[in-house]
């Protein structure tokens, strides 16, 4: 028996993490403060009520595009606002829904007359927030309309009277798309039929390895034993649907693939955007590792893997685990997916 | 940050003490103790609410003959609800809702998240700033300013009391507000709040108070009585929907995340429409 054989299994996956923390009530304002010092060409930030908007606003007449949701999901969303993407984001605490308040403030702040799009992750508190937040803005003569991401496959089952699918990493997708088809100078109306088009033909799948740990917390939200991974898992530290074994990177990434392309019926000559997303903890080594496996699949099903992301994008604080995203590709989203952006997360 | 609830009360953080909590929007969890019907909860609830509009020894969600109750309460406007009287009627209601934020947050600890108290206390504080920033000129404006202030509360409840108030707000515009302006407004707010909140009579829900309350002065306008008559109907209404979500089983909200080991506990966000109403005839 060696001395590694001795160290019991709760021990190896539970050790507690230390974090770069002053205090934990203060880690969202502390990091928005950060990005605002970092990128002051990028962004602006509106510290009461909080939000992130352009440091340069786009020109007036144009529809406004707003996401955002709870802290913890970096670079996810601030990290997507800027030129050809989101004129606003309104950060919520760790995990948290952000206000109607601050949603009503990022909206009207940002409205240049033509409409603003709320692009919402499904959760309750956020879908809730965003809706009597628009309710509001209607009293001010501001048309919205929101997109729904809900491109979670782990959750298929709470569709019907449930809460439906939950929404991860295919809001990055969504975000770029609508953003650029709002800087093109897109109505409203054509805006959020192309943002739903996208947003239903998107399925993610994650697993994790390893939770994630809350601000000031040194346990992981659960435990794992050290021959097992959490599929399923979302982006809120919550267990996933299901136990499985811990398997090389290729078997592990077939597995997230394979469901996603049953469910989106996608074949021989379909075109797909794909995302190989890190969970926070996860190395882009790693990552990269998982991608070759995805694109290897997908080419063997005769699908082409049109534009690909391979990177940390939508989080889930220090989760070690990828998740993958595939949409539905088609030349007019390639176009808008193409297009200029300049961010804190996307460039180019 | 505003409207969040993290470390909430707690004490000094220390590096490396553990301060876990649950997320807020995740679709799945919550742990509550389990909870099974307590005659003491109950007792403090009606202590809280206070007794009827009509004291004499009808129980609890019987109808007061409405002409005797505006008889008993005379110290509203009886022709409509003034700028002062709107202002006396939310300046209570805060002194009410400060004094029970603790029980509330109790209920909602053992059938929800336990944010509901912090919550409620966090939002009379924006509303005291909003007015004072934005002072009203109507009863209508008022409101308004009330629904602004539980925007920035974090949670779903504080935002849905937010429209609600805005419902009330909206309905009127002059200098007074008629009993019918306030029925439409309660009614108007209410049916709001079923829409986002996705909530029905009888889901165990701040709705359990609201609509009862929007048809008893709806009744009210129609048997032509005036505000105070109207309000004090409708306080009573409030305090009988209240009363009656300890029995329910929630299908939405927090609490229906916890089935069954909700049963037994009075919503809270029911429990504080009816003392808005009560406040009115404090």
């Amino acid at each position: 028996m060696t001395a590694q054989d001795a160290i019991p299994d709760q021990i190896i996956v539970s050790t507690p993490r230390r974090q770069f923390v002053n205090h934990p009530d203060d880690v969202v304002e502390e990091a928005l403060e950060g990005l605002e010092a970092a990128y002051p060409r990028l962004i602006r930030w509106n510290r009461d009520p909080s939000f992130v908007a352009r440091a340069e606003p786009a020109p007036p007449g144009r529809v406004a595009v707003i996401s955002g949701g709870g802290s913890g999901h970096e670079p996810l969303h601030v990290g997507m606002v800027g030129e050809g993407m989101l004129d606003a984001a309104v950060p919520g605490a760790v995990f948290a829904s952000p206000t109607a308040g601050q949603i009503l403030a990022a909206t009207q702040a940002v409205s240049g007359g033509a409409g603003v799009v709320h692009v919402v992750k499904n959760y309750t508190g956020d879908v809730l927030n965003f809706e009597i937040a628009a309710e509001f803005a209607t009293d001010d003569g501001i048309t919205v309309s929101q997109i729904l991401v809900d491109d979670d496959l782990a959750t298929a089952s709470m569709t019907g009277d449930g809460p439906g699918r939950r929404g991860t990493a295919a809001a990055v997708v969504v975000e770029k798309v609508v953003g650029a088809a709002a800087a093109a100078g897109a109505d409203l109306e054509r805006i959020i039929a192309i943002g739903r088009r996208v947003a239903a033909t998107s399925r993610s799948m994650a697993v994790a390895l390893a939770a994630g740990a809350h601000p000031g917390s040194n346990r992981p939200s659960f435990g794992l034993p050290a021959d097992e991974v959490e599929f399923g898992v979302g982006i809120h530290g919550e267990r996933g649907v299901g136990r499985r074994a811990f398997a090389p990177a290729d078997d592990l990434a077939d597995q997230l693939v394979r469901p996603l392309v049953a469910d989106l019926a996608i074949g021989r000559g379909d075109r797909v955007i794909a995302i190989t997303n890190g969970l926070g903890a996860t190395t882009g080594l790693e990552l990269a590792v998982i991608h070759r496996r995805v694109a290897k699949i997908l080419d063997a099903a005769g699908v082409t893997v049109e534009r690909a992301l391979v990177g940390p994008y939508v989080t889930s604080l220090d989760m070690a685990g990828c998740s993958v995203t595939l949409t539905r590709a088609d030349d007019e989203l390639l176009a808008l997916w193409d297009a200029p952006v300049r961010t804190i997360a996307l460039s180019w | 940050m505003a409207g969040t609830a993290i470390g909430e009360g707690a004490g000094e953080w220390v590096p490396g003490q553990d301060g876990a909590r649950p997320a807020d929007d995740a679709p799945e969890r919550v742990h509550a103790e389990p909870a099974g019907p307590d005659q003491a909860w109950r007792e403090e609830a009606e202590r809280g609410l206070g007794h009827p509009a009509d004291q004499g020894s009808h129980q609890i969600g019987d109808r007061v003959p409405a002409r005797e109750v505006c008889r008993q309460v005379s110290n509203l406007g009886g022709l409509g609800l003034d700028l002062d009287g709107a202002y006396a009627w939310i300046a209570s209601f805060q002194r009410r809702l400060e004094a029970e934020a603790t029980e509330l947050g109790e209920l909602d600890r053992r059938a929800g998240d336990g944010d509901f108290g912090a919550n409620i206390r966090r939002a009379l504080r924006r509303v005291e700033r909003r007015l004072d920033e934005v002072p009203p000129t109507t009863p209508g404006e008022l409101f308004l300013g009330v629904a602004h202030g539980f925007l920035n509360t974090g949670g779903t409840s504080g935002p849905l009391f937010g429209l609600w108030f805005r419902g009330i707000g909206q309905a009127s515009d002059a200098p007074v507000m008629t009993l019918a302006a306030l029925a439409k407004g309660v009614d108007a707010g209410t049916a709001t709040v079923q829409r986002l909140g996705k909530a029905r009579p009888g889901d165990k829900t701040m709705v359990d108070a609201m609509a009862p309350a929007a048809d008893a002065l709806a009744a009210a306008v129609a048997d032509g009585l005036n505000v105070a008559g109207g309000i004090a109907l409708a306080a009573d209404a409030a305090r009988a929907g209240a009363l009656a979500t300890e029995s329910m089983r929630a299908r939405r909200g927090r609490a229906a995340y916890v089935g069954d080991v909700a049963r037994g506990v009075l919503d809270p966000g029911a429990l504080t429409v009816a003392l808005f109403f009560a406040s009115a005839l404090a």
